[in-house]
């Protein structure tokens, strides 16, 4: 039977989303011996309710909820009621993920004085570096079975794999198949991957780790941790002192109910977790909760994300196989003399054919998209995660439009910076470049799809007028308030956001323990 | 490696199966919310968006079929589709399906910008692209956990580019 706390029960520490952030922190907090609530807005299912279809889990897995979106990005015009993408399920989007493992280097988390003034953004630093994480970033990589790292071995390079090879080598790029929390052999109970290439549908084998099959059934075991699902909060209240209270949720059945909180982590993805915020007003905090700065839902970035797909000819059979085992280092690091700021990854990618076509050119139809879709069998794709920068007015807010709970549906606006341009015009031509020398015969330069690597909009800063966050995740103005999901980033860096984001979450729950330990909260 | 041969495709078991369309013209007595005039002129836009030589009516059949159930659950969408073919159908002296290949084409590109378009073409894309014949067409394999995945069911067969070294 799993623990249950009392909805008085004040002694208890609500998490809200269930996720990399989320997710890991109810362990790590359970594990110290903390009572945790964790509320999740999604179901809570299991490997046999997963699916080998693209779009059945997509729509199994998905935030469906309506979200508006403003800004030149792309997404605005290609996808306006869908700009950013996560998931509404027991384990978040770690159910989704492919699992690519990188973590920030030293320079990342000093952006500002690397990069220095660039007119438009609101950069800043990193209230820590880069020695204050390595520790958990050690602990996340042995908890996640990270590949190359604990000696554990990289992926098998697979079909798609050998064709970015070829074009990586003939242009004397640094290639392997990179690190991911995917299980190259059986490690930590779970086996090794069967390369059915739907890692993305919710990974039907448990190969790859998530916190639905690592984090949450040890949370369990613990007997500290009482999971409830399809519990979507609405408001985040606090008391007289202006400590965090409680929170007011909706149940599967429709009925509201208030959970009392020692602490309240908010970890619902950055677009939820500022909504929320944002939502959650009060005489003392007219303008959301933590927001007496106003930086709540701003200097929101979703990276510079983008795929060329290109026609070989003859077969790649690019979805056999783990979907993005396949990684060049060369573009990482700041250099002024690519006449931009930042760096990025290049990865690799596949997609079935579903996708392929729904996201190769949205809006393309004729003659010549059926001639390049009809080659899907030939084609191969590789992809970047690259730097984008902090602007104040890329933010998320509320419009007028209320959702079936009555919080208002957001908006998200986000203007392209020069410099993002920049770098993806640079990116595009990096990946063509390295499929034209395997030898395509043709290369599409696909939009970002709807952005998955949500960061920014509560962000951590070492000063509280510059953030919404200190170095541990804590609101500065509501001392017993914490986020703990990629909202919290200071600036983006280029890699895939979720190392770091399960990195973060064992330091908080650190932090947290101390403090309670200290009676501090 | 054959040029050729096209892998068998699967859908995941779970899905439901793919749906039985009738060859005649009596196909339009499956759809709950469509007439015979807006289901051939829903075919004939979808034909016209994606028009792939080597693929059967049928496939286009299914695509109107799921269109058809999205309009029967949501009436904003059964409404979409209703004013995209009234739009297609006042653009020329003739009705749209009945139109030559130019002419249909040249009537989407001008309507390109509107919500009814985006919602065919996008549907369009969603569903056809998401059968399972399609798949087979095109060497899409679909589902493979079924099968043990690819591991030892060629995720690496590529032989046409120098093998990458062990461990890379």
């Amino acid at each position: 039977m799993m623990t249950q706390y009392e909805l008085d029960d004040s002694g208890v520490v609500v998490i809200v989303g269930s996720g990399a952030g989320g997710g890991t922190l109810a362990h790590e907090l359970t594990k110290r011996g903390v009572k945790v609530v964790l509320l999740e807005a999604g179901k809570h299912l299991t490997p046999d309710d997963f699916v080998n279809d693209e779009w059945g889990g997509y729509e199994m897995l998905s935030w469906l909820d309506k979200r508006t979106a403003s800004g030149t990005w792309r997404a605005a015009k290609d996808h306006p009621f869908s700009p950013s993408w996560s998931c509404q399920v027991v384990g978040g989007t770690t159910s989704h993920w492919s699992a690519c493992c990188y973590r920030f280097i030293e320079d990342e988390f000093r952006a500002k004085t690397l990069y220095g003034e660039l007119p438009g953004t609101s950069l800043i630093d990193w209230p820590f570096t880069v020695a204050d994480i390595e520790p958990y970033y050690e602990l996340a990589e042995a908890k996640m079975g990270v590949t190359r790292t604990n000696g554990l071995p990289g992926l098998p390079a697979n079909n798609n794999f050998k064709v970015m090879y070829a074009g990586a080598k003939a242009l004397g790029l640094n290639i392997s198949t990179g690190r991911h929390a995917i299980n190259s052999i059986p490690y930590d109970g779970r086996p090794a991957t069967i390369q059915d290439g739907f890692t993305i549908t919710g990974d039907k084998t448990g190969s790859r780790w998530s916190t639905l099959n690592v984090e949450i059934p040890r949370a369990l075991a613990t007997g500290k941790l009482e999971l409830r699902p399809q519990s979507r909060v609405t408001f985040i209240e606090h008391d007289d002192a202006g400590k965090a209270s409680a929170v007011v949720y909706v149940d599967a059945a429709g009925v509201t109910h208030r959970q009392k909180a020692r602490a309240v982590v908010v970890a619902g993805n950055c677009v939820e977790s500022s909504r929320l915020l944002l939502h959650s007003k009060s005489a003392r905090f007219p303008d959301g909760l933590a927001n007496g700065w106003g930086h709540v839902g701003r200097h929101y970035l979703r990276h510079i994300i983008q795929t060329v797909w290109s026609i070989f000819d003859k077969p790649v059979h690019m979805h056999r196989g783990e979907i993005m085992a396949g990684m060049i280092d060369d573009y990482v690091r700041h250099d002024p003399a690519r006449g931009f700021a930042g760096g990025y990854y290049i990865e690799m990618n596949s997609m079935g054919l579903p996708t392929t076509a729904a996201f190769l050119e949205p809006g393309w139809w004729g003659r010549d998209f059926v001639s390049v879709i009809e080659q899907y069998r030939n084609m191969a794709g590789i992809f970047m995660s690259g730097e984008d920068m902090p602007q104040p007015g890329n933010r998320i807010t509320l419009t007028d439009e209320l959702d079936a709970f009555g919080v208002p549906v957001a908006n998200i606006h986000y203007d392209d910076h020069p410099n993002d341009l920049k770098l993806r015009s640079h990116g595009y031509k990096t990946l063509s470049a390295i499929h034209a020398a395997a030898g395509a015969k043709r290369s599409i330069e696909a939009p970002s799809y709807p952005a998955s690597h949500n960061l920014g909009s509560n962000r951590m800063a070492a000063k509280a007028e510059d953030g919404v966050l200190d170095s541990n995740g804590r609101a500065w103005e509501v001392p017993n308030l914490f986020i703990s999901d990629g909202s919290t980033f200071s600036t983006g860096g280029a890699c895939n956001p979720t190392l770091t984001i399960v990195a973060l979450a064992i330091r908080q729950a650190d932090f947290m323990a101390k403090q309670m330990a200290a009676g501090e909260l | 490696m054959s040029e050729t041969a096209l892998p068998t495709a699967y859908k995941d078991p779970k899905m439901p199966p793919p749906v039985d369309v009738p060859e005649g013209p009596e196909w339009v007595g499956m759809l709950k919310v469509f007439d015979a005039h807006a289901a051939e002129t829903l075919v004939s836009a979808a034909h016209t968006l994606y028009p792939h030589q080597t693929l059967p009516e049928r496939v286009y059949r299914r695509t109107i079929v799921a269109f058809d159930a999205l309009a029967a659950k949501m009436p904003a969408v059964a409404q979409g589709f209703a004013e995209f073919v009234d739009l297609v159908d006042g653009a020329m002296p003739v009705p749209f399906r009945e139109l030559s290949e130019s002419y249909r084409v040249n009537t989407l590109k001008a309507i390109e910008a509107t919500a009814a378009f985006r919602l065919v073409q996008r549907s369009t894309v969603r569903f056809l692209y998401d059968d399972l014949e399609v798949w087979q067409a095109f060497g899409y394999e679909g589902a493979a956990v079924q099968l043990g995945g690819y591991v030892n069911r060629g995720f690496n067969d590529l032989d046409w580019l120098p093998e990458p070294p062990p461990g890379i």
